[in-house]
């Protein structure tokens, strides 16, 4: 009789095993979220600057604040999070890893590790290529762990939430798009109860551009900078706990139903 | 190894298996779990797989309860029903994954999966991604992480759908040859001919319920306390008439050429019927059992409970 391998090991195992599946069609598309519209942007840059026009300093950040932050990291953690332990329970394989003597709460984070590490490196890749139209290189640490770290948090909170509700996605969507956007208009401790607030904190404002239906906003309040990334790290991990424990308390059977144990 | 003490499976409010008990030993052999569709077989199987912890009762496998406990997780094996595999990924690196979750490492692990690959016929295309395999390829891989660990116990859910005749056989034969080795086999099918293949242990599951146990010899003689169906070919009225001299029958009807008759304990009236055939009693020219196999058993039993 084997001994039951541990928690590392089966977070590492499960992480090498589907690996390559990052490497497929939704790894691409999850890379295209990041490269397209700074490709792009950089595309627009440099025909800009080869007709003589001046670029924009404020360009990269919009695009950081406004793009990347606003739009491509919720669309990637939407698009990634159904590929981890959700992708299992949906192709009903999930049985198969349940039934091996690994603790089951280490399946979550070991399936989601590499979504996690593909998307951070085209994360870095499109913060990187920001510098190319005019970002400044002072912020660019705290872009690159803003981003980060974020993508780890959202993506853990999305990987719990596939586990938690059937239709998932769509509570994730309307928490990004419906929750995150009121940060302007939440008091001070709504505010911190949101991703923007964190990478703001991290990464600067969002250019400093207040726009007419932003005129009932907030004062906009800050963390300081370590705790923002402790607090979005910390809150990552919440999540790939609290997803772990509720697929180790879930009986799973064979039709990926629950039964009533 | 497994105890079932009033074991039950609710699925919300319908129920999956009612209180069920028996007992298997320990010691190779296989013991065939039979029933149709919906009969209870899957979850019975999840529950003794510890995928599914009981509603009610009890459930032990090598004397502990096994839902989420590695002490029996580790010696244990499943093959669950279906080909369904995990998309995009190759066999080889796969078998690698799921043996490190059995707790296999090293060259030991190295080992496991060529003998897997090797026992389920596969090592030559391990290589390939689950999308490139034919449905009995993936069904090998299947077998194959159930036995990378050398379970003691193998638990598979109707493994034979969807196999074309030859990769059956095979199967029958491997599963053989592993319950000869001192592995214990729990397989599931809803086709009795498959079951009657490979075992001469079965339980019958209908309705969530568990209806009979024991050998096919066993099962059998219960047929002895119900009628069973036997055409006589011959002069139909001749025959009639000796078999209503007979103590054992229960119902007769005429067919063209022929008489079928429904008796009771078939073992007392067979010889005899043979018998008068022989010495030229009765002009038979031919017998034929309607149902004195193991499918008329089994229908015979969910008849009276359905």
């Amino acid at each position: 009789m084997n001994a039951a391998p541990s928690p590392l090991a089966t977070v590492r195992a499960t992480a090498l095993g589907y690996a390559p599946r990052v490497l497929q069609g939704r790894g691409w598309v999850l890379a295209g979220l990041v490269a397209l519209p700074v490709g792009l942007s950089i595309v627009i840059f440099t025909v800009a600057r080869l007709q003589g026009a001046d670029g924009h300093p404020g360009e990269a950040l919009k695009i950081f604040h406004e793009v990347l932050v606003k739009m491509m990291l919720p669309i990637m953690a939407l698009v990634a999070a159904p590929a981890g332990i959700r992708e299992d329970l949906e192709q009903r394989t999930l049985p198969l890893l349940l039934v091996r003597p690994a603790p089951a709460w280490a399946l979550p984070l070991g399936k989601g590790l590499p979504w996690f590490v593909w998307g951070a490196l085209w994360l870095v890749v499109g913060t990187l290529g920001l510098q190319v139209i005019g970002g400044d290189p002072s912020l660019l640490p705290l872009r690159l762990v803003a981003l980060v770290s974020a993508w780890w948090g959202e993506l853990a909170l999305m990987t719990l939430v596939g586990l938690l509700f059937k239709r998932g996605t769509l509570w994730g969507a309307l928490y990004f798009f419906l929750w995150e956007p009121m940060v302007r208009i939440f008091p001070p401790f709504l505010q911190r109860l949101t991703f923007t607030h964190h990478i703001e904190s991290l990464a600067g404002s969002r250019a400093a551009e207040v726009g007419a239906n932003q005129l009932l906003a907030q004062e906009q309040v800050t963390t300081h900078p370590i705790l923002a990334c402790l607090a979005l790290l910390a809150f990552g991990a919440l999540c790939w706990a609290l997803a772990g424990w509720k697929l180790h308390r879930t009986p799973i059977g064979l039709a990926g139903s629950e039964a009533e144990g | 190894m497994i105890t079932l003490d009033r074991a039950s499976l609710r699925y919300g409010p319908i129920l999956g298996l009612s209180p069920t008990t028996f007992e298997l030993p320990d010691g190779g052999g296989i013991t065939g779990l039979l029933g149709p569709n919906g009969a209870g077989k899957s979850s019975l199987l999840q529950l003794l797989s510890g995928l599914l912890p009981p509603s009610g009762g009890e459930v032990k496998v090598f004397g502990e309860a096994p839902f989420r406990n590695p002490a029996v997780l580790s010696r244990l094996g499943l093959v669950p029903e279906g080909d369904r595999l995990p998309t995009g990924l190759r066999a080889d690196r796969w078998l690698r994954m799921m043996g490190e979750l059995s707790g296999l490492s090293g060259e030991g692990l190295k080992s496991a999966v060529a003998k897997a690959l090797a026992t389920v016929g596969m090592a030559d295309r391990a290589h390939l991604t689950f999308a490139r395999m034919s449905k009995g390829m993936r069904q090998r891989i299947r077998l194959g992480q159930a036995l990378m660990h050398e379970p003691e116990l193998l638990i598979l859910d109707e493994p034979f759908n969807g196999l074309d005749p030859e990769a059956r056989l095979t199967l029958m034969a491997l599963l053989r040859d592993l319950a000869e080795k001192g592995t214990r086999i729990l397989v599931s099918s809803h086709i009795l001919g498959e079951i009657a293949q490979l075992t001469d242990r079965i339980l019958l599951l209908f309705r969530g319920r568990l209806l009979a146990e024991g050998t096919v010899t066993e099962i059998r003689q219960l047929l002895d306390r119900h009628p069973v169906e036997l055409r006589l070919t011959g002069e139909a009225q001749v025959l009639a008439r000796w078999a209503v001299e007979q103590p054992e029958l229960a119902a007769l009807r005429m067919e063209e050429g022929a008489v079928v008759i429904s008796v009771r304990s078939p073992r007392d009236i067979l010889p005899r019927l043979q018998k008068a055939a022989a010495e030229g009693g009765i002009p038979l020219r031919a017998l034929d059992p309607l149902d004195l196999n193991l499918d008329a058993v089994f229908q015979y039993l969910t008849k009276d409970h359905a």
